[in-house]
């Protein structure tokens, strides 16, 4: 049957996006801040202009273990069919914990973008995934992808993040939000769009249908680390 | 930009082929579509003869999915032309109004069809995609419970309704639309994966003990089915570990287990052969099952 979904527009949000300078040397990291890489945030977005008809998540992770703020360095995108059948995700959760323990990595969000572009509520399959991930981190993050604010010209991160407190998904201050040299981020990801870089884009659910792709998308990473510029500090 | 005729280096009777191939198994690459058909219909519509019709109406669907409304509404004008009272070519019309979400007015035009011909399978079918677009998952549910009591046999429906219930978690009426399917369709193996996932994640013994013989059966239809491979060993590995079973069960599951967990090792060292980048999940892989022998023994 044939449905047709809105394309994932955008909308004017607030975020505290950085600029193109480097950090300074003292710069100190304040409690409960998230920080965003590049790659993290062009890989999310690949996946979801991959699969722009249905519902996509995968997982965040990070590579650094900073006091008091979480630095989302790196994505593996998991589904983007049947979201809810919970096969698929525990065979990609636990694989993606034995990569992450050979690779000093660990798994401190998820993240999802539902198939109806201007639903970006977490679902009950969201909520489940993220409590699992926050039994084993404190910090942990549910990121949503608001389809209704991701049109070629949008301005600001299409995203919305979710912390836990009291056992309650909250949504977080975007001022606690950081993405470091946002504009390089946004221009990066149409860039690899217009080229149709998305269709390398590998997640859990086609690594299933063929184990000799690369789920950890290590082509995809050396395309983004090629087109950003010289790094000022973590990309 | 260069046409596709030169990037590729194929004439238009294989763009036109190819079409058709597209057409026949039903594929949604509405981007290539469009770039093909788009190419074929202004530069040699003169030379497809009676074919244009059909291919009108496969570009003008893959242009609604891209967002193309200046080519969609070329080839439904074509169409309208040739076929003025078309039912056919008026569903056309309703589902570029779906496009630009005047779901109203598509809905009007669905009516006037059904008042005309309440057999018209393809407008009932609109309607209920209408109510998916909108998010009123559970009136597309019922009118689609509605339209499988009149049409009984329609495959695309009952996987429909399969998937409408699996995002509403209800798994029970999900399995029972995927038993219609592997009823109809028993040489299927993604419908026995699928309903095998389902049993999977609902969970208890018994579900997981038919959710291990479904994963079975799906992999003695298509052997390379890596998720029925996975299910198989997951399920077995938690009927091993259930502390309800009899050690007969226990020992005969553990056996299960241990044979799907070779399986999946070999696939995956003959997958990671040559390619550095599968390195990741062959070790992966090789961990996971170890953790897991842990906590079945």
């Amino acid at each position: 049957m044939l449905t047709r979904c809105r394309d994932r527009r955008m909308r004017v949000c607030h975020f505290r996006v950085g600029t193109c300078a480097p950090l300074p040397p003292s710069h100190t990291v304040i409690m409960g801040e998230v920080e965003l890489s590049c790659r993290a945030y062009v890989k999310m977005y690949l996946h979801a202009c991959l699969y722009p008809r249905g519902s996509i998540n995968g997982l965040l992770l990070s590579s650094s273990s900073a006091e008091g703020a979480v630095c989302v360095t790196d994505c593996v995108p998991l589904r983007h069919s049947h979201l809810p059948l919970a096969l698929p995700t525990q065979v990609a959760l636990t694989q993606v914990d034995a990569w992450c323990s050979q690779t000093q990595q660990r798994i401190v969000g998820y993240y999802q973008a539902n198939a109806c572009a201007s639903d970006s509520s977490p679902t009950q399959c969201a909520l489940k995934i993220s409590d699992k991930i926050a039994e084993q981190f404190d910090g942990a993050v549910l990121l949503m992808l608001d389809g209704s604010k991701m049109p070629p010209d949008y301005r600001v991160p299409p995203i919305v993040m979710y912390e836990r407190k009291d056992s309650r998904w909250i949504l977080k201050d975007k001022h606690m939000i950081m993405l470091r040299q946002w504009e390089e981020t946004r221009a990066i990801a149409s860039q690899m769009l217009e080229a149709g870089d998305h269709a390398l884009l590998v997640d859990f659910d086609s690594h299933l249908d063929d184990i000799t792709k690369d789920w950890t998308n290590q082509k995809l990473n050396a395309k983004i680390a090629e087109l950003s510029s010289p790094p000022n500090g973590n990309i | 930009m260069a046409s596709v005729s030169e990037m590729y280096d194929v004439g238009w009777e294989e763009m036109r082929d190819k079409l058709r191939k597209w057409r026949e198994d039903n594929r949604r690459n509405s981007e290539q579509i469009v770039d093909v058909g788009e190419e074929l219909i202004s530069e040699h519509a003169s030379k497809l003869g009676d074919d244009i019709w059909i291919i009108y109406e496969q570009v003008m669907i893959a242009a609604l999915d891209c967002s193309r409304d200046d080519l969609a509404l070329t080839c439904l004008q074509e169409l309208r032309k040739q076929f003025p009272d078309s039912h056919r070519v008026k569903r056309l019309a309703g589902m570029r109004l779906e496009a630009l979400e005047r779901y109203e007015e598509a809905n009007k035009h669905y009516d006037a069809i059904l008042q005309d011909d309440p057999t018209n399978t393809a407008a009932r079918k609109r309607k209920i995609a209408i109510l998916k677009a909108q998010g009123k998952s559970t009136e597309a549910i019922r009118e689609l419970n509605e339209y499988l009591e009149q049409f009984v046999g329609d495959q695309e429906a009952w996987h429909e309704l399969s998937e409408l219930y699996i995002n509403e978690h209800d798994y029970g009426k999900a399995a029972f639309c995927l038993e219609e399917l592997m009823m109809t369709n028993p040489h299927n193996h993604l419908y026995c994966e699928q309903y095998a996932e389902v049993k999977y994640t609902q969970g208890g013994l018994e579900n997981m003990e038919l959710s291990r013989k479904y994963f079975a059966q799906a992999l003695r239809l298509n052997n390379r089915n890596m998720r029925a491979l996975f299910g198989l060993y997951m399920s077995a590995s938690h009927i091993a570990s259930s502390p309800k079973v009899s050690a007969k069960v226990k020992k005969d599951n553990i056996k299960y287990a241990a044979w799907a967990a070779t399986q999946i090792n070999r696939a995956y060292k003959l997958a990671g052969r040559g390619t550095k980048e599968t390195k990741y999940s062959v070790k992966a892989v090789e961990e996971m099952l170890e953790s897991m022998q842990i906590t079945m023994s």
